[in-house]
């Protein structure tokens, strides 16, 4: 592909929505919760984004019952997250949004993309989280009497309660400063 | 009995069924969890009235196991171990994406003899997931023979990957800055590092061509056959427009006649070196869908047969700490699998886990068309168009 190809399509994104970054070759666009779908309307329109890649959710919390906390504070929100891209490039843009936990809901894409359907559903499942006008949301793979959410932050992995993972005692005993450069090749 | 058949009165019946119209209601036919052609535990719940059928609901979750989740707590380096299992016919392919994305957020250069074993052993997997589509597809089609070449062929292939890294399903062979020194290698020291075998030159070379016969057979045998190419001509057939909005990846979109493959778009290994076509198809339907993969198979063996002649001398493993901690920051990170598009969204808070790991799977998005495909078609097509799909379920429920 093409360098100047790939420039000239940031570039565009970046100069219809100010809140953009380029980080580690993802380009990522913020967008309010309220323009959701209009975003992926433009996108689809315009930008010539019609592959509908996936999308997904990120729980934001300082709290987390298992594995590593944020290193610095963060507000708790849950993301949404989008990817899009076409089918005769590299490009691809993911979207993305916050919401607030107390009330986690948002617009669905499924009448811009036929296949957020799933992917909303999954998220809906894994988190929580409402998706208006979904035309059918329910679990997608959890049975129907499943309680809870489990890629929360918040959801504790019973089989690790029981039965602390020997995986641990390998990563914690290494102290910090123990921390060298391997020798070439070793 | 033959008495009362008197010719001249007897009714015309294809006239009769024109001015009958019989009231019909649709049957609920459940196919799975446990069936043959579901690859594995899909269940559907079809509506059917008489042969054709009405709509079609796919109920996932059987085989779901929560890698996302588990992802968290679990070291970068362990992660791999995880994400082979996902698509277990073509595990070596998963840890690439994965392990790119880690690399990527770490800054590290991987040295090119790396990157050409591991581009050596991804076209492996591609041509072994081929291997066990065109077994399977023809068997659920009714055609047995083709399964038992095309496991014998993939043993072949199957043996080298076994000699390389030691597993013939889950390699975890990759390393964040490299691969493994392989398995048949011997006692590796920091000054004498062998990291292929002995004789996996000639090995590889000599499995390519039995490779390149068996897709010439496989042509013969199964594309010649008159009764696959009813069962699978114009049956199934998926525009390009809705392959793209339901995110279709992989050989069915190249079937549809997309010509997108990341191995061409994309730079995740050095793909560019190498001279191989990207086979497409023109009608979309079944046949395309077998024909592609097929053609890609003799891409793969090619692109192999060129790396070998070209690999480059150097280091397998680049200065990585001997603790992963992978810096703050959000990437994502494709490849051209054998089923499709398959990628990782990593977000780092710069702890010794990914803080979330969001897995896009090519076969999730390839069977969610499966509603919009089946609704209007007949019965006997479903076990077809399910076929030409080649999902496996690892690859759905993650």
């Amino acid at each position: 592909m093409n360098q100047s190809d790939q420039n000239e399509f940031v570039n565009s994104i970046q100069s219809k929505f100010q809140n953009s970054s380029v980080e580690f070759d993802t380009l990522k666009i913020e967008v309010d919760s309220h323009s959701w779908v209009d975003t992926h309307k433009t996108l689809k329109a315009e930008f010539n984004l019609k592959f509908f890649n996936w999308l997904s959710a990120v729980d934001w919390d300082n709290d987390v019952k298992i594995g590593d906390a944020p290193k610095e504070p963060v507000t708790p929100s849950f993301e949404i997250i989008s990817c899009l891209s076409t089918t005769n490039s590299d490009d691809l843009v993911i979207s993305s949004t916050k919401i607030s936990k107390e009330d986690p809901q948002i617009d669905s894409l499924v009448e811009v993309f036929g296949g957020a359907n799933w992917h909303e559903r999954e998220a809906y499942e894994m988190f929580g989280i409402n998706f208006l006008n979904h035309p059918n949301l329910k679990k997608l793979y959890l049975p129907d009497a499943y309680e809870g959410n489990p890629l929360l932050k918040s959801f504790e992995l019973i089989s690790r309660e029981v039965k602390p993972w020997p995986g641990d005692v390998d990563v914690e005993g290494m102290p910090e400063d123990n921390i060298v450069v391997s020798e070439e090749g070793s | 009995m033959a008495q009362t058949m008197d010719p001249n009165n007897m009714p015309i019946l294809s006239e009769a069924s024109v001015s009958v119209e019989i009231e019909t209601e649709d049957m609920t036919l459940n196919i799975g969890p446990q069936h043959p052609s579901t690859h594995g535990v899909l269940r559907l719940v079809a509506k059917i009235n008489g042969e054709k059928i009405s709509s079609v609901e796919p109920v996932l979750g059987y085989m779901h196991r929560g890698y996302e989740k588990l992802a968290e707590v679990r070291t970068y380096p362990q992660v791999t171990t995880l994400v082979n299992r996902i698509d277990w016919v073509s595990g070596f392919a998963n840890e690439i994406p994965f392990i790119a994305g880690a690399e990527k957020l770490m800054e590290i250069e991987v040295p090119e003899r790396a990157q050409y074993i591991r581009l050596i052993l991804t076209e492996m997997a591609r041509i072994s997931s081929h291997f066990v589509f065109n077994g399977a597809f023809p068997l659920e089609i009714g055609a047995l023979t083709p399964i038992f070449l095309a496991m014998e062929d993939r043993e072949r292939v199957l043996d080298l990957l076994e000699s390389v890294t030691g597993g013939r399903f889950h390699p975890n062979f990759n390393r964040i800055g490299g691969v493994k020194p392989a398995a048949g290698a011997g006692p590796t020291t920091k000054k004498d590092i062998q990291d292929l075998p002995a004789g996996f030159y000639h090995d590889t070379k000599v499995a390519m061509q039995k490779v390149l016969e068996a897709v010439d057979r496989f042509e013969d045998l199964i594309g010649g056959n008159e009764v696959f190419q009813i069962r699978t001509k114009n049956v199934g057939v998926l525009p390009k427009e809705v392959a793209e909005e339901y995110g279709v990846s992989g050989p069915i979109l190249r079937a549809s006649g997309v010509e997108f493959d990341l191995r061409k778009q994309s730079n995740y290994l050095p793909y560019d070196k190498f001279d191989f076509e990207i086979p497409i198809g023109e009608n979309g339907d079944c046949f395309d869908r077998w024909s592609v993969r097929t053609s890609e198979m003799r891409e793969s063996a090619k692109i192999i047969l060129q790396a070998i002649d070209d690999m480059p001398s150097g280091p397998i493993q680049a200065k990585v700490p001997k603790v992963i901690k992978v810096p703050k920051g959000q990437t994502y990170v494709r490849a051209e699998n054998p089923k499709g598009e398959m990628g990782y969204y990593i977000i780092s808070e710069g702890g010794l886990g990914p803080y979330r790991l969001k897995i896009r799977t090519a076969s999730f998005s390839n069977i969610s068309i499966l509603p919009i495909m089946l609704e209007g078609a007949l019965l006997p097509d479903l076990i077809a168009i399910m076929g030409s799909l080649d999902f496996v379920l690892g690859d759905v429920d993650r």
